[in-house]
């Protein structure tokens, strides 16, 4: 590239509010054509409906949405993703959500769905007792009538070797020292019930070189955000600022492996709570998707690739928390260096578990429906198949539930690619 | 590096991304949203109506060259936009699309739109050309009992009033779906299933009479789309020919898929939701370059670096300009200057429907002979720029119907223009 390049962004960035994001609707009905939901339940409307169109009604004078289906909209943004004009048509829908909660209070299940790190503390010293409540076919069938959350839904158990936390205590003497450091952002599922996955993150940013810092931090907050619970949602936001935006300050960048809680960081978090002050914006501009930032490292030729043979069958779905970030899709790019695997990339809109949607009994088939184009797509690749990927948590719970194969992060396939991990016993080797 | 990089995913941009993907280049698209191809009728109209000419053009081609001197039709020259079309044609039969036209393809099809008026098409899909308004046998436009979108009386008492025989009747709603509520995508999607279609073919068969073509809403099928008009045709006894709908339109999101999916098996990235925010300028010998465009993400801005770079974001309607209140009138990426009156008051002329059109519709980025953009001067703004489709100057893609036309034309040329550029250009490195 030649010496002078100049700088030219030819209008600064304008990140719309999502209100008013509603006026740049010219009604073509992209959305609808591929909201998986409305697809296969009469229950919701639909983005449009639900979103640009009722929130004409929704002013702050007009105490009650004109729109109860809204409640339907699983928030997996494939709207905002085909939406010629820009419409922030999820956020809307999680606004009106949160106008409901506030009208009329929230139900005691989604008041316990969201708080997925308080469920995770109380069940991480004694995980066999605890999964053992949780998933004995009596207790599913209790919380399905007490509570509603439906019985045959993919809960996760807690992980009976210790959290990702005591892991990372025990193992501190042994931990790489560098120059260059990363703040390692693990989420609630990695902390209490996979910290298999945080290791492999470890393991792979150690091996390139990378110092990995786990300072102390909270839940994201997105399980609340998308049950409409703003105000505890803000308050974790406010502390992970707290703890985390002086590193994003220092240019250490903040890299996460749950795709969902990087999202929420970085965008949905401040935008859906209005949170723009100066730390929430140093965190938003310092946050990282694993495999964004192992794609950066890539292209600037700084990522390890000294791989070993992996022959690997792998139907890839890169979820919509995922997509959502915009970024391409990273894991496909650094997977498919790996000599051995057989990449096949799923273009599903949703596997249908949609953070905690697919838990509530009333939405579980609905979940089940849409994820149906996913679980055919592996069905489809199903022979000679170990293992699918997916970046998200929940999505790769409810994937392993509809098609019984079992499915890995792409952080372990890497982890394995490099020779430090097993996918079997997923244990660093 | 990518050899090209598209912005936008409209007719244009795909095209262009295809006919580059079949002379070997890597491609990525990058666009904000799915573009127009959704809301059209999935027709491709290539040129219906002159400026200020009362009657419909007969043969499109011929006509070309009473248009205006740069009108994009005219850069490229009638041959090669014929020739474009042929292409595509083919291209888009590989991908499982079957496009006909008149046998001579030269001549426009009048085939009736959503409200029974009569459109100069060049091609349309297969099962639009039955509609075809010069054929004598009478016909029956069957609705759908609670369908929104789509009104069969509307369209057969204006095809009556334009002397085809034509008689409006309905199919209960059971009979294309279970569910309440239903769009036409959906609907679509929910014929491909053989059991709903069959409760269809039941439906039509007791409103017909002996003689009869029947028109429907284009939702008769999605994946399955041939075999669902095979299978009504054979139970019905008749022929069956789809009329395009309101938004959300069937048609057009067919043909969307079919490029989609030509794309994927050539290994072209279609990125949505990237809105280009951006970019980077280098000052080479041969004058300023495209160094890099920025897409907006989830936090900072994501560079693409290619070698080359295609304008497709449409214009007015596609969403490629943008205005303020005071009249300016600008490109949203590179701020290409442009022919559009930068002064309110000539926007438009008094009559909203004025057959000469609206000067704000007829401006855009002016281009040299090879589709790249110029400036005010007639200097190539960037050397390794070209634009497509409604960003272009000199034409009013509405009023003449020539969306599609100019989308696949210069497309194609576009990409033709690129690949010779990026030859030219690896002979230089490799003779210096
Ligand atoms: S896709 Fe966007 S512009 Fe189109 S109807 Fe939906 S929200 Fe409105
Ligand atoms: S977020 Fe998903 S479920 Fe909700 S309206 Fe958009 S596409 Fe439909």
């Amino acid at each position: 590239m030649a010496s002078n390049t100049i700088e030219a962004s030819a209008f600064p960035i304008a990140w719309e509010s999502v209100d008013h994001s509603l006026d740049e609707c010219i009604k073509c009905n992209i959305c609808t054509m591929y909201c998986p939901v409305s697809a296969v339940t009469d229950l919701f409307a639909g983005p449009k409906y639900s979103g640009p169109q009722a929130d004409r009604f929704r002013a702050s004078d007009q105490p009650h949405s004109p729109d109860h289906g809204v409640d339907y909209c699983s928030g997996c943004r494939v709207c905002n993703d085909v939406c010629p004009t820009g419409v922030k048509i999820a956020e809307i829908n999680a606004r009106a959500r949160a106008q409901i909660v506030q009208d009329r209070g929230m139900p005691l299940r989604n008041r316990l769905l969201g708080r997925n790190e308080l469920m995770g503390k109380a069940g991480q010293y004694t995980p066999r007792i605890a999964n053992f409540a949780l998933h004995n076919p009596l207790s599913r069938v209790l919380a399905e009538k007490l509570v509603g959350i439906a019985r045959k839904a993919p809960l996760p158990r807690w992980s009976l070797t210790g959290s990702f936390g005591q892991w990372m205590q025990r193992t501190r003497t042994r931990r790489l020292r560098s120059d260059k450091k990363v703040v390692y952002f693990h989420g609630c599922a990695t902390m209490y019930y996979e910290p298999f996955i945080g290791k492999a993150a470890v393991a792979v940013l150690e091996h390139n070189g990378f110092e990995v810092i786990v300072p102390p931090q909270n839940c994201c907050g997105l399980p609340m955000l998308s049950n409409g619970e703003f105000k505890a949602a803000a308050g974790y936001h406010r502390s992970n600022v707290a703890r985390l935006a002086g590193f994003a300050r220092a240019g250490l960048p903040v890299v996460g492996t749950s795709t969902s809680c990087t999202l929420t960081l970085k965008e949905e978090a401040p935008e859906l709570l209005d949170m723009h002050d100066a730390g929430s914006t140093a965190l938003k501009q310092g946050t990282w998707d694993i495999f964004e930032f192992l794609a950066d490292l890539d292209a600037r030729g700084e990522l390890r690739t000294d791989f070993r043979t992996l022959p690997l069958n792998l139907p890839y779905h890169a979820p919509c928390q995922q997509r959502a970030h915009r970024v391409g899709k990273p894991a496909l790019q650094i997977l498919s260096q790996v000599p051995g695997i057989t990449l096949h990339e799923s273009h599903a809109r949703c596997c249908g578990i949609a953070g905690t949607y697919g838990y509530k009994v009333e939405k579980y088939q609905i979940g089940m429906d849409v994820g149906e184009e996913l679980f055919q797509f592996v069905r489809e690749h199903a022979a000679g198949t170990e293992f699918t990927a997916c970046d998200t948590e929940t999505c790769r719970w409810q994937l392993e539930h509809a098609t019984g194969i079992a499915s890995r992060h792409p952080i372990e396939i890497l982890a394995a690619a490099y020779g430090l991990y097993n996918l079997e016993t997923r244990e660093l080797t | 590096m990518l050899d090209l990089l598209v912005i936008g995913a409209g007719l244009s941009g795909l095209t262009t991304a295809l006919a580059a993907a079949e002379a070997g280049l890597t491609v990525r698209i990058v666009a904000k949203g799915l573009g127009a191809l959704h809301w059209s009728a999935g027709t491709i109209d290539v040129l219906g109506y002159l400026p200020g000419a009362p009657f419909a053009v007969e043969e499109p081609f011929a006509a070309i060259a009473q248009l205006p001197e740069r009108h994009p039709y005219r850069i490229l020259g009638a041959e090669r936009v014929a020739a474009s079309l042929r292409r595509f044609q083919t291209l888009i039969a590989q991908a499982g699309l079957d496009y006909t036209g008149a046998p001579d393809l030269a001549r426009n099809q009048l085939l009736p739109s959503a409200v029974g008026a009569m459109r100069p098409i060049f091609l349309a899909p297969a099962a639009q050309q039955h509609g075809d308004t010069q054929a004598s046998a009478p016909m029956l436009i069957v609705g759908v009992a609670g369908l929104r979108d789509f009104y069969p009386e509307l369209v057969a008492e204006n095809l009556a009033k334009q002397g085809i025989h034509a008689r409006a009747a309905f199919v209960p709603w059971e009979s294309v779906a279970d569910q309440r509520d239903r769009n036409n995508m959906q609907l679509a999607i929910g014929l491909d299933d053989p059991a709903q279609r069959r409760k269809l073919a039941q439906a039509l068969k007791g409103l017909m009479r002996p003689g009869e073509r029947i028109g429907m809403p284009a939702i008769l099928g999605m994946a399955d789309h041939a075999a669902v008009m095979a299978e009504l045709e054979a139970a019905t006894g008749a022929t069956l020919f789809e009329v395009p709908t309101l938004p959300p339109s069937v048609p057009g999101a067919r043909l969307h898929a079919a490029l989609r999916n030509a794309l994927r098996a050539r290994a072209v990235r279609l990125e949505s939701n990237m809105e280009a925010i951006g970019f980077g300028v280098d000052e080479g010998p041969q004058g300023a370059h495209v160094a890099w465009v920025e897409t907006a993400t989830s936090a900072r801005p994501l560079r693409h670096q290619a070698r080359a770079y295609v304008l497709a974001t449409g214009g007015v309607l596609g969403g490629g300009f943008t205005s303020d209140p005071t009249g300016r009138f600008w490109e949203r990426i590179f701020d290409l200057p442009l022919t559009v009156p930068q002064d309110r008051r000539a926007w438009f002329r008094p009559a909203f429907l004025d057959t000469a059109g609206q000067p704000v519709f007829h401006g855009g980025v002016a281009v040299d002979d090879h589709l790249q953009p110029l400036d005010g001067a007639g200097s190539r703004v960037f050397a390794n720029l070209w634009a497509v489709g409604g960003a272009l100057a000199d034409a009013d893609p509405i009023m003449e119907r020539s969306m599609e036309g100019i989308a696949i034309a210069t497309g194609m040329v576009a990409a033709a223009h690129v690949a010779a550029s990026l030859r030219t250009r690896a002979a230089t490195v490799a003779a210096a």
